[in-house]
């Protein structure tokens, strides 16, 4: 179960790295923080897992989506 | 049995994440995205649940809790960004 979580965070990260729109990145990237925190759950810590949902998934998708507003939504080729 | 069956359940929510997955790398729309995050949560959530009834301690529970109401503030985040992108092009 690990192997495929693991697996599925692989996948989301390369999307998140290589696609060009920055609020696609951002929601991929939600679900990253979503799937680690079940990680750590699976792997018996339950505080981390506590911790990385409260910061990954809210506060850092706040974040980013409030800066998207401020600067260009997608990403210049230069 | 009851272990049996609490396994095989977090084998299919499993499942479920996979395909929750392959409708957030694979929709073109923003929308369609956040609500492959949105099932993605309620499917994780799921899952937090059943593991922490099959381990039996209640500390387990309480990521289940925290995810709930913190992801809800992300999702409000990325749908507030929708909705004004959405007014500023009916305005101009």
């Amino acid at each position: 179960m690990t192997v495929i979580l693991l697996l599925f965070i692989l996948g989301l990260g390369i999307y998140t790295l290589f696609t060009k729109d920055l609020l696609h990145s951002v929601i991929a990237l939600s679900a990253i923080s979503l799937l680690s925190a079940m990680l750590f759950y699976i792997l018996h810590a339950p505080d981390v897992a506590i911790t990385e949902a409260a910061v990954g998934a809210g506060v850092s998708t706040i974040i980013f989506v409030w800066i998207i507003r401020h600067t260009d939504r997608k990403e210049s080729d230069s | 049995m009851r272990e049996f069956l609490l396994t095989g359940m977090q084998w299919f929510i499993i499942a479920c994440i996979l395909v929750c997955i392959i409708r957030i790398l694979t929709s073109r729309t923003t929308s369609g995205k956040l609500v492959g995050l949105n099932v993605l949560s309620g499917a994780v959530l799921a899952f937090l649940v059943l593991r922490g009834v099959s381990e039996g301690r209640a500390l387990y529970l309480d990521v289940a809790l925290v995810y709930d109401i913190f992801g809800f503030l992300g999702f409000l985040g990325i749908a507030r960004f929708l909705k004004d992108k959405i007014q500023g092009e009916s305005q101009e």
